[in-house]
């Protein structure tokens, strides 16, 4: 049969009956005339669609709503807790979606942001676990001049910035960009201009753009700021523009040029991610294979300083992406598996208030029956159900709008610093259609099932004993039993879910990082490197900040560290052991690396295994002393004690260091991953005439139970060494350590939520049905028990009835749990996607839950008293 | 019998009729419409007393080697109508005839 005469069958079932068989012959014949295409043969809905609403007027369908509204008003216990259910499930998805739409669905908010690129390098061959490997001043300068896919090009770092008004210290967030930024960007200042070309070259005049927020708190929204000098970590900087407060890429709240030295070493350190606008009409693979093929004729110029055989050992190979690739990076998968959660919520909850009103439409037999009698067709009752049904969800919506909007403020204070401020997370129009639709579709969903069931045929039937008799609910008992099994299966893949994600969590707060987190207080700092251009003035105020610190009452140990652990990797190069170099063209292993002042092991209580910690006297030029971790200890002097041995960057054999000491392995990316080799300089790192010092780092200061207790006495101590600096964002390290399990603690709190509630709704269904099955059959256990059965045997029975649906709802929930438990794969840590202890532990439990749900009622059937059973009639 | 809103489209389905195109798809075809609202023209006009609908003899189909099918032609208050509207229209041009012609809009 064709596909034409398919669909005109299937649409005839909209026709009123009256017109039915001469309107499918109708369309049969004018499509055969034409061959039976489809493409005339959809106006056939319009057509059927015309004839179905042709009588329907305005007052009918007010009537409908008008009575719906009087049907639910009449039940208000019904209709609050099928309201409430809808309502709960409504508002988590809106809350979810509200974060996916403006995270994943949403365009930067940017013009043509989707012209805006990243762009970073990848070098699988280096032994680098960052996610983007930054750029070098020489390769930007290179790309400035060359890249033709690319309308603006600008490269930056983050970093902050003290700024002094009124002799009060303030830190701000900072960034240091390349002239064209804000062309790149395309964003028009508020006041004055962006920055022009030659700002970010070396002698330029100093110069800054603020933040709309940093204007107002600073500086009043003075409007006659252009021009004004502030004074910024001791440099004096001309303020010549103000961006608009929505200019948010980043987080920063200040702008500084970032200085690009012309005259440089090409290949330079690494620091710098690039920012790029594509020129009209390229695409991002164009400009890809443009930026690698530059890439390639740099390396082969500066052959000198990249030997082309180091180079293809690491694979190096541009990496543009879309810039919303580069900051939503890793959310995107969290947010799909907790939209996946939600949906499945709003499934389970669909099916408890399909179940409700299953219930209710059988105390309406009667009622249907004689609208059915009354000439009603089995489409106009139909639309009765469903206008009522929709009702209630669009009232649940309602309800679930206001829920999601407290929601999402919940979201935003859990995810933290995980999700990019630049995101504006909100309830917006699209977020409303999507609400809107959820509601009605839901509503849709659960009203059909009512629906269903028995026509118009036994409608005597009916009318004789409204729908009392065991076999007129059959069919509907079927179904809602099919809603329960339903149910459990859905709810078992929720808890499978956050069974799996609760392991991980475990699993992650099982790693030992290396140190004891309790009783630290940590704070960052950022030295004025104008006002400290000597190196020995910033030992000295490591020196007497330490001192100071150790001084606060409780206090052990104090000592600082360029980077805390668990915040990421941030600073590595190439090293390799005096002793037996690396031959030319071979590549040694990339060392995380760390300046740290003598007290930091101790403060932290980071073991030395072997040899002495870094001392004050390790800190100049005449005595190289450095720390190694034990992993990268065991790398380069396998078997033997490292301490004594020599270690330089790789190549630099005029500047060996002396390993004084082995520190046990630290953790300083994520808790999952694993320990890196890690050397830990002295604050002043480089040699006399370049001193490489530490100027911004983070403080730890061991003082005992309550960390925060001791911030007023520490930010004192900040203060009698340099009244100048500010103390930035002092907390404890368990906060640290907290913050770096974040997303694993965001997923396992709202997973676990999520499954909460499937649990709550999934028992309350299969207690309902049972309790069902058991007032259904009263009667009959009555005349059981009259005739001598045991209220044991009568027991067994109807909770065998309620176990058989559990039985049914975890097998199809363990499958499907196998099916979709791989989509979690990538967050889970320590625990396999399909671990069997969670899921046969997950089962046992959801099992118990519902056998207890089962035995409620089935108790109350074997207490059952014959005579009243019999009398109930 | 109701009354129907004379509209660019009825008048145009109505017109078709009166032209001779008997079959739904026919019409539809004539007027270049799309089926989706060629039908609801069609079924709008017959309520209204305008077109009568009837179904060819199954004889004729058969002739023709094909299922029978539903033809239409145009009522005498059908006709009364397409020359109410054909007046109407004609009275719109002569107004519109009157006045200055009217800016071009350069695309």
């Amino acid at each position: 049969m064709r596909l034409s005469s398919l669909w005109i069958r299937f649409l005839s079932v909209l026709v009123p009956s009256d017109d039915r068989r001469d309107w499918t012959e109708e369309w049969q014949a004018e499509l055969a005339a034409i061959g039976g295409s489809m493409t005339h043969a959809w106006g056939a809905l319009a057509d059927a669609w015309y004839l179905r609403t042709d009588g329907w007027t305005m007052d009918g369908m007010i009537r409908d709503v008008r009575t719906a509204f009087r049907g639910l008003v009449r039940s208000p216990f019904f209709t609050a807790i099928a309201g409430l259910t809808l309502a709960i499930g409504i508002g988590a998805n809106t809350a979810i979606f509200s974060v996916v739409d403006a995270v994943l669905l949403n365009p930067l908010p940017y013009p043509e942001s989707d012209r805006l690129v990243s762009y970073n390098f990848e070098a699988p061959g280096l032994a680098v676990q960052a996610p983007v490997i930054p750029l070098s001043e020489g390769l930007y300068l290179h790309y400035l001049e060359n890249a033709r896919s690319l309308d603006a090009f600008a490269v930056f770092n983050n970093g902050s910035v003290n700024l002094v008004t009124d002799g009060d210290p303030q830190q701000f967030a900072s960034i240091s960009v390349t002239s064209q930024y804000f062309d790149v960007l395309g964003i028009p200042p508020l006041l004055g201009r962006g920055l022009v070309e030659g700002e970010d070259r070396p002698g330029a005049e100093p110069v800054v753009v603020l933040g709309a927020a940093v204007w107002e708190q600073s500086f009043g929204s003075d409007p006659g700021i252009l021009g004004r000098l502030v004074e910024m970590d001791g440099v004096q900087r001309r303020v010549v523009g103000v961006m608009p407060a929505d200019v948010r890429a980043l987080t920063e709240e200040v702008w500084l040029p970032l200085e690009i030295d012309t005259e440089g070493p090409v290949t330079g350190s690494l620091g710098l991610i690039g920012l790029g606008r594509l020129a009209e009409g390229i695409t991002i693979e164009a400009a890809d294979t443009e930026m690698q093929d530059l890439l390639m004729r740099f390396v082969e110029a500066n052959s000198d300083a990249l030997p082309p055989e180091l180079i293809e050992q690491a694979g190096l190979a541009s990496d543009v992406k879309a810039l919303k690739e580069l900051i939503v990076r890793d959310i995107r998968q969290i947010l799909w598996v907790l939209l996946g959660t939600v949906g499945i919520v709003l499934l389970i909850a669909c099916a408890n208030v399909a179940n409700l009103f299953l219930v209710r439409a059988e105390g309406r037999q009667r009622e249907r029956a004689l609208r059915a009698a009354m000439g009603a067709s089995r489409l106009d009752i139909v639309r009765q159900y469903l206008t009522e049904s929709i009702a209630l969800a669009a009232g649940a919506g309602l309800v679930g709008l206001g829920l999601a909007s407290l929601g999402v403020r919940g979201l935003m204070s859990l995810a933290g610093d995980g999700l990019p401020q630049v995101f504006e997370v909100g309830i917006d129009g699209s977020v409303l259609v999507f609400t809107l639709v959820i509601s009605i579709g839901s509503g849709v969903l659960f009203g059909l099932f009512p629906a269903m069931g028995r026509g118009t045929r036994d409608l005597a039937h009916s009318l004789k004993d409204g729908g009392r008799s065991a076999t007129g609910g059959r069919e509907r008992f079927r179904v809602r039993s099919g809603l329960v099994v339903a149910q459990i299966a859905l709810s078992l893949v929720l808890l499978v879910g956050s069974g799996l994600m609760l392991r991980s969590f475990a699993a992650l707060r099982d790693v030992d990082p290396g140190f004891e987190a309790e009783g630290l207080l940590t704070f960052a700092y950022s030295l004025p490197e104008a006002e400290y251009a000597d190196a020995a003035m910033v030992i000295d105020f490591h020196r007497r900040l330490s001192e100071r610190l150790r001084a606060l009452p409780g206090a052990e140990r104090a000592g600082t560290i360029t980077g805390m652990p668990l915040t990421g990797l941030n600073a590595a190069s190439a090293m390799e052991p005096a002793d037996q170099p690396f031959g030319e063209g071979e590549l040694g292993p990339i060392i995380e690396r760390r300046q740290v002042t003598p007290g930091f092991f101790a403060a932290m209580k980071i073991p030395i295994v072997d040899g002495r910690p870094l001392a004050w006297g390790d800190q100049g030029t005449e005595y190289r002393g450095v720390v190694i971790s034990e992993t990268l200890a065991s790398a380069f002097w396998p078997g033997r004690s490292a301490v004594g041995q020599m270690i330089q960057s790789q190549g630099d054999t005029e500047n060996p260091w002396e390993v004084v000491g082995v520190a046990g392995d630290v953790l300083f990316d994520a808790v999952q991953d694993e320990a890196q080799p890690v050397l830990y300089l002295p604050v002043m790192a480089g040699t006399a005439e370049s001193p490489g010092v530490a100027y911004s780092g983070d403080v730890v200061v061991r003082v005992g139970a309550d960390p925060l207790a001791a911030v007023q006495g520490a930010r004192d101590a900040l203060r009698a060494v340099d009244p100048r600096l500010p103390m930035i964002n002092p907390r404890t390290v368990e906060s640290v350590v907290e913050e770096s399990m974040v997303s694993t603690s965001f997923t396992v709190i709202l997973l676990g939520i999520a499954a909460g509630v499937a649990l709550l709704l999934g028992t309350v269904g299969i207690y309902g049905v049972v309790a069902y099955i058991v007032s259904r059959r009263t009667q009959e256990i009555g005349v059981r028990m009259a005739l001598g059965a045991p209220a044991a045997t009568v027991l067994k029975g109807v909770i065998g009835q309620g176990l058989r649906l559990t039985a049914f709802g975890v097998v199809i929930g363990l499958l499907g749990a196998w099916g979709v438990s791989r989509a979690l794969a990538s967050l889970l840590y320590g625990v396999t996607a399909t671990d069997p202890v969670t899921f046969i532990g997950t089962a046992g439990f959801l099992a118990s839950v519902s056998l207890l749900a089962t035995w409620i009622p089935a108790r109350r059937a074997s207490r059952v008293d014959p005579v009243q059973a019999l009398r109930a009639e | 019998m109701g009354s129907v809103r004379m509209t660019q489209i009825t008048a145009l389905v109505l017109r078709a009729v009166a032209a001779g195109y008997r079959y739904g798809f026919d019409v539809m075809e004539a007027c270049d419409l799309p089926s989706g609202t060629a039908y609801p023209a069609l079924r709008r006009l017959e309520k209204a007393g305008l077109l009568e609908s009837s179904w060819e003899t199954a004889e004729d189909a058969h002739a023709a080697g094909r299922p029978r099918r539903r033809t239409y032609v145009v009522t005498p208050s059908g006709v009364n109508a397409l020359a109410e509207a054909e007046q109407k229209l004609a009275e719109a041009r002569r107004l519109l005839g009157h006045l200055p012609p009217a800016p071009t809009v350069e695309a």
